[in-house]
């Protein structure tokens, strides 16, 4: 454990100084926070319903990061420390694959915390956003949103051959997530097998569930989706960890 | 020889790449305590050698014992004694001296104290600064140093003083073998021949991945019938007919 946080506070700082996750994991997302607090302030979603624009967008805002994180972050510092041979001289220490990742895993997954703490306080402070469903609800879709996005990360970072075949399999996953997850796009819009298909992505179910236990609507069967994503994250792991290479 | 003597032994180690053969069937042995150097011509399978009996290369063939362990399958156990120097380059690019050795030294049970290996090795001055600011020499150094970190029974220097001047080697040079008093296992690799002479009680020259010879510096010049060890290294390694 005393080599876990010695290499995770270190990491962290290299991250940090690196500065592409402080701006793409907790900046952008104020900034987007920001222009849409300008555009529709306290304005109610739609007619009839009892909750802002902003409480709605909420679960989608704090999937920016996520995204960052999983599907950019993740992967590519892996598969750099790899093509840098960083991995093969940690490979003659007595450190575990399993460590690496797990300390790698914890830095992304405190750049999710803060971009989502600091989410919630400016909008609750400057545009009075509430969580109008369940707190604890919310924040355990978070999680499991959030997990198992970064452990599809791991898992290209894990086993992509290099830097640049990372960067590819992410861009991948990360732009028709985006596109079709329902981050941008609303899933009702899309044809019903499609709407099947990308329901496969652990960030459309993510911010259905995130958007549904935040406003306090009626979820329907939570732990479909929970399980997949559950699925998800314990399959990518394993995988990760059992594929892994140094070099 | 007994095993338990022997700090690393490998027998016929074959290794082949696309149908290239870089070692053919190689056996080596280390005694404990001793500074073993393995010499060669670039492209003669030194890397290669390393490599395979640190296990981060699957040898065709043949077997390693490092330390009485299987290097590929008791990597956890073995690592902790084991120390290796780093190649250049092989860092996080903005990491600093003082995280870098931190970062290592975390990863050991019993570790040195890496401040007093820093200033022994002229380098305590510079533990605030960037790794990649350091000079050629200071890096070198502190790739010395990381390899001594875990306070290990056995080490791996390869193609240690490189890019350090005079004075800086023969440092390097008089730790080491306070270090080798105290007890440690040196296995290097060198380009430099008087580096050799200094340092190793035993070296075996590589030939197009075979051992064409294997005994001591003294043993080297009276087989190949000359006078400095440079030409004996050079008649029996083959580079001398190549050029």
């Amino acid at each position: 454990m005393r080599s876990f946080g010695t290499l995770l506070k270190n990491e962290l700082k290299l991250n940090i100084r690196n500065m592409n996750m402080v701006i793409f994991a907790v900046i952008l997302p104020l900034v987007v926070l920001v222009i849409l607090g300008f555009i529709y302030g306290t304005k109610l979603a739609a007619e009839g319903v009892s909750y802002t624009f902003l409480e709605q967008s909420i679960g989608a805002l704090c999937t920016i990061s996520i995204c960052a994180s999983g599907l950019m972050g993740l992967p590519l510092v892996v598969s750099e420390y790899r093509e840098r041979k960083i991995l093969k001289r940690f490979q003659v220490t007595p450190v575990s694959p399993a460590k690496l990742l797990a300390v790698e895993f914890t830095i992304y997954v405190l750049y999710c915390a803060v971009s989502l703490v600091t989410l919630l306080l400016a909008s609750m402070l400057f545009w009075r956003v509430t969580i109008p469903g369940s707190l604890p609800a919310f924040l355990g879709s978070w999680l499991l949103t959030m997990v198992s996005t970064l452990s599809i990360g791991l898992m290209v970072g894990g086993i992509a051959r290099n830097a640049k075949s990372a960067s590819v399999i992410a861009c991948l996953l990360y732009f028709p997530m985006l596109i079709f997850s329902g981050a941008t796009l609303p899933l009702e819009v899309m044809p019903d097998t499609m709407q099947k298909v990308i329901s496969i992505f652990p960030l459309t179910q993510g911010i259905q569930m995130m958007k549904a236990t935040s406003l306090g609507l009626p979820t329907g069967g939570l732990w479909v989706p929970a399980a997949m994503m559950g699925a998800v994250t314990v399959i990518c792991m394993g995988v990760a960890v059992k594929c892994f290479k140094w070099e | 020889m007994k095993d338990e003597n022997l700090a690393v032994r490998a027998a016929g180690l074959t290794k082949s790449y696309q149908g290239r053969t870089v070692l053919n069937g190689l056996d080596l042995a280390v005694r404990r305590g001793t500074v073993f150097g393995l010499l060669g011509a670039n492209g003669a399978g030194k890397s290669t050698t390393i490599e395979c009996i640190l296990g981060t290369r699957r040898a065709d063939s043949g077997t390693v014992s490092v330390l009485g362990h299987d290097p590929k399958k008791e990597r956890g156990i073995l690592f902790q004694r084991v120390g290796v120097q780093f190649q250049e380059g092989d860092y996080q690019p903005e990491i600093k001296v003082f995280e870098l050795c931190e970062e290592i030294a975390c990863l050991y049970n019993c570790p040195a104290d890496w401040r007093e290996l820093c200033r022994r090795f002229g380098i305590g001055g510079k533990l605030k600064n960037a790794v990649k600011s350091l000079s050629g020499g200071e890096r070198q150094r502190l790739f010395i140093v990381l390899a001594l970190i875990p306070n290990p029974e056995l080490v791996f220097l390869d193609e240690l003083t490189t890019g350090l001047d005079a004075k800086a080697r023969r440092d390097v040079w008089r730790i080491l073998s306070e270090l080798k008093g105290e007890g440690l296992t040196i296995f290097l690799t060198s380009h430099f021949m008087d580096e050799v002479e200094a340092l190793c009680d035993e070296i075996c020259i590589l030939r197009q991945g075979s051992a064409v010879f294997h005994g001591t510096v003294e043993q080297a010049m009276a087989q190949s019938g000359c006078e400095k060890f440079e030409d004996a290294y050079l008649q029996l390694s083959g580079e001398e007919d190549a050029a």
